[in-house]
């Protein structure tokens, strides 16, 4: 018991002295107001959560049937839905508890009190938060509209169900991390799931029901919960404690990697040998490939705005999401250009690689992937030859003006980056210079938009984009040269800033 | 190739790292560098190649500043820590950009590669571990190796024995050598072994607190004399911080 106390306490030392802290107040301001943002809408949301649910359209069922509990029926209707979606939120998002337990294996310390610690913490988890937060205005009311041994039983019975849902989470991300087929058993679950729902084979609103239902008409069955809950902490539990050795834990991801010798690139001399190198780093480190990842997601963001007759002809929204169509890349990847090269960053300073060919070779990744993603995204000329047009012409402005941009404000200021973490809710690397970064990249096309029509029509602003994309292009070498001088004046600051980070 | 330092040096607030006056290392000479942690071994070496910028004074290879001018770059093989590999790659993709970088060919790459093969001892070639993967020492020969791939004329490394294994270390100290004796390297090497340090290096410059305290060709006697100035020095500065 001691020893568990000194472990919380060395753990909130860990907490406390992380670097997130030594951050720029200004990041951190931005980042609490978000989740303040956040919190509010999830608590407003719980609020009206009643009201929401009374105006779904439901036939054939009768308020009076129910009496005071027919607004938890309706919500009951929908809750299998709820835990699912939350259920694949947390498998994406929801970190896995990490401790650095290495320090502490060779100690005089019990295992499984390390094992409890790890897993009891996972508690304060928001992503168990989060419910109480949107289902706490409910579960008031549920208490106050039926009798009391009723709304104990529902309301503990979701508690319960939450945090069995957290555990079995853990347990299944840790087990599927590990072996694929997990992995390939849950996607086709999913498939499976959908295609029950889609072809209207089972009816999961009548299983939700009479499961969630069952919560309030029969409180003892909150018992069941306790008993998943126990269940799925106890497979968390035994599954940790036989996994917990050093070999195990540390570097998961330690994958044999085959030998890939020069390709085409080549061709391009040094310059796209260096740019090899980037695609080598992009696919062998997690965090770059979540990003390429997102950049093929995004390919479909303009299905959102293309095809809908309220934007037609709306060349405001076709802009801008056409410059993230085809620089979506170059936004998420080139806002931390140099974070990335952390680790090797001296390699870069003491070999014999100009900033003009470092600057070159991440011009021309940008360049090839803008260029796939706009081949890519031609199929949009389906929804008119005006929408190919707009992407062709921000197109050009990406790759001409944007790229160089991006460049500078991705040279700025640069934190290392941990390349073993995922995207997903990682802020390192993030600074003021990737919050400003968006002003430009998206203002500038749009502010010569404004300027066009003042002059032309939309197809002559639009034009107006692509000649100044074309004209930027056009000074490609100027641009880098510009940034290498700029490069050279700071590159001992930079290297300093990521030795001692 | 000459090796300069001219009224180098490098503060950090009120703390001097670095101070080095005069000292000049002559084209082929083998070069050690030694003094306890903080000495500023390692800010001495990052100066010289261009790593950090100094607050005064500057280093000079070939007669050219570091601080101004790449050319130096092309003759100067260096290793000092792990931000001098890219740990994404693996060793040999790591040799093939090094060998593009200089424009080696692929038969002469494939040729001094294998050359290595005894340092690397089985270990490196051939393996499917990116270079992160690999333990320190293992790091430590990709790193070497890097640094001698372009057949340098000066060849900067620091604590290059250090998490080897004994193999390694005595194969390293036979190349070192050979590469003074049959291609006239110019070496600068710290270390914190003594017997290793005094073994290949002609000759030994001490630094205590930045500054030049000792600058002994070495001889039969070195490593004793060296072995008694440290275990005076770490008492007599216990001392000092004691009061």
């Amino acid at each position: 018991m001691k020893n568990l106390l000194k472990i919380i306490s060395l753990d909130w030392k860990s907490a406390t002295r992380s670097p997130i802290w030594h951050r720029k107040l200004l990041i951190n301001a931005f980042l609490a107001l978000t989740f303040i943002y956040l919190i509010g809408n999830l608590l407003v949301l719980g609020i009206f959560l009643d009201d929401l649910l009374m105006k779904i359209p439901v036939d054939g069922v009768d308020y009076n049937t129910y009496g005071p509990s027919f607004v938890l029926r309706r919500l009951d209707r929908y809750l299998i839905y709820y835990f699912f979606l939350d259920f694949i939120i947390r498998y994406f998002m929801q970190k896995l508890p990490a401790m650095s337990v290495e320090p502490y294996l060779h100690l005089p310390i019990r295992r499984s009190s390390l094992v409890h610690f790890m897993l009891v913490k996972t508690i304060w988890s928001p992503f168990n938060l989060f419910h109480f937060i949107l289902l706490g205005p409910f579960m008031v009311e549920v208490f106050s509209n039926l009798p009391f041994e009723q709304a104990l039983g529902w309301v503990s019975g979701m508690a319960l169900l939450i945090y069995s849902a957290n555990f079995f989470l853990l347990y299944i991300k840790r087990t599927s991390e590990v072996d694929t087929r997990i992995y390939i058993g849950l996607l086709i679950a999913l498939a499976a799931l959908i295609g029950l729902h889609w072809y209207a084979i089972v009816d999961f609103n009548a299983i939700s029901s009479w499961v969630f239902d069952s919560f309030f008409l029969h409180p003892w069955l909150a018992v069941i919960c306790l008993i998943a809950l126990l269940g799925s902490y106890g497979l968390n539990f035994s599954y940790l404690r036989k996994n917990m050795y050093l070999s195990r834990i540390s570097r998961s991801g330690r994958n044999e990697v085959s030998y890939v010798g020069s390709g085409i690139l080549s061709r391009f001399g040094l310059v796209g040998r260096l740019t090899e190198l980037e695609f080598k780093f992009i696919w062998r480190n997690k965090r770059p490939r979540s990003v390429l990842l997102i950049t093929v997601l995004f390919l479909g963001y303009g299905l959102i705005v293309f095809p809908q007759a309220e934007y037609a002809g709306n060349y405001l929204m076709y802009i801008l999401f056409s410059i993230i169509i085809t620089g979506m890349f170059m936004l998420n990847y080139g806002q931390y250009l140099l974070g990335w090269e952390g680790t090797h960053f001296d390699h870069i300073l003491t070999r014999n690689i100009s900033f003009e060919h470092y600057y070159k070779s991440k011009f021309l990744l940008f360049a090839i992937v803008s260029g796939v993603a706009m081949v890519l995204s031609t199929p949009y000329a389906f929804f008119g030859m005006k929408i190919l047009l707009v992407l062709f012409c921000v197109f050009l402005f990406n790759i001409g003006i944007n790229t160089h941009i991006v460049m500078f404000f991705g040279s700025m200021n640069p934190k290392k980056i941990d390349l073993s973490q995922g995207t997903v809710f990682n802020w390192q690397g993030v600074g003021a210079a990737q919050f400003l970064l968006v002003v430009p990249v998206l203002g500038a096309p749009l502010a010569l938009y404004g300027l066009g029509m003042l002059f032309w029509d939309e197809l002559g602003a639009v034009l107006l984009i692509g000649v100044v994309g074309l004209i930027g292009l056009a000074g490609t070498r100027y641009w880098i040269q510009l940034l290498a001088l700029w490069l050279k004046k700071q590159r001992h600051e930079i290297s300093n800033d990521f030795r001692n980070q | 190739m000459e090796i300069q330092f001219k009224t180098l040096t490098k503060k950090y607030g009120d703390y001097t790292a670095v101070s080095v006056d005069d000292l000049s290392i002559p084209s082929g000479e083998s070069f050690g560098l030694v003094g306890n942690n903080g000495a500023g071994k390692t800010t001495l070496f990052r100066c010289l190649i261009d790593l950090i910028e100094p607050d005064s004074g500057c280093a000079m290879i070939d007669g050219q500043k570091t601080r101004e001018t790449e050319q130096w770059k092309r003759h100067t093989g260096s290793y000092l820590d792990e931000n001098f590999l890219v740990g994404h790659l693996l060793p040999e993709e790591y040799f093939d950009f090094i060998a593009a970088i200089h424009g080696i060919g692929e038969s002469d790459l494939q040729l001094r590669v294998s050359s290595f093969e005894p340092l690397f001892n089985g270990e490196i070639l051939g393996g499917k571990k990116l270079i992160r993967d690999l333990s320190k020492g293992n790091q430590k020969k990709v790193g070497i190796a890097a640094a001698l791939l372009a057949e340098p004329k000066v060849l900067v490394l620091d604590e290059p024995f250090a998490n080897l294994d004994p193999s390694t270390q005595i194969r390293l100290k036979e190349l070192l050598k050979r590469l003074k004796h049959d291609r006239g390297v110019t070496m600068l090497i710290s270390s914190h072994d003594l017997s290793h340090v005094t073994d290949v290096c002609e000759r030994i410059v001490l630094l205590e607190k930045g500054r030049v305290i000792q600058d002994i060709q070495t001889s039969g006697d070195t490593l004793k004399d060296l072995e008694t100035y440290f275990a005076r020095v770490g008492s007599s500065s216990v001392q000092e911080e004691a009061q």
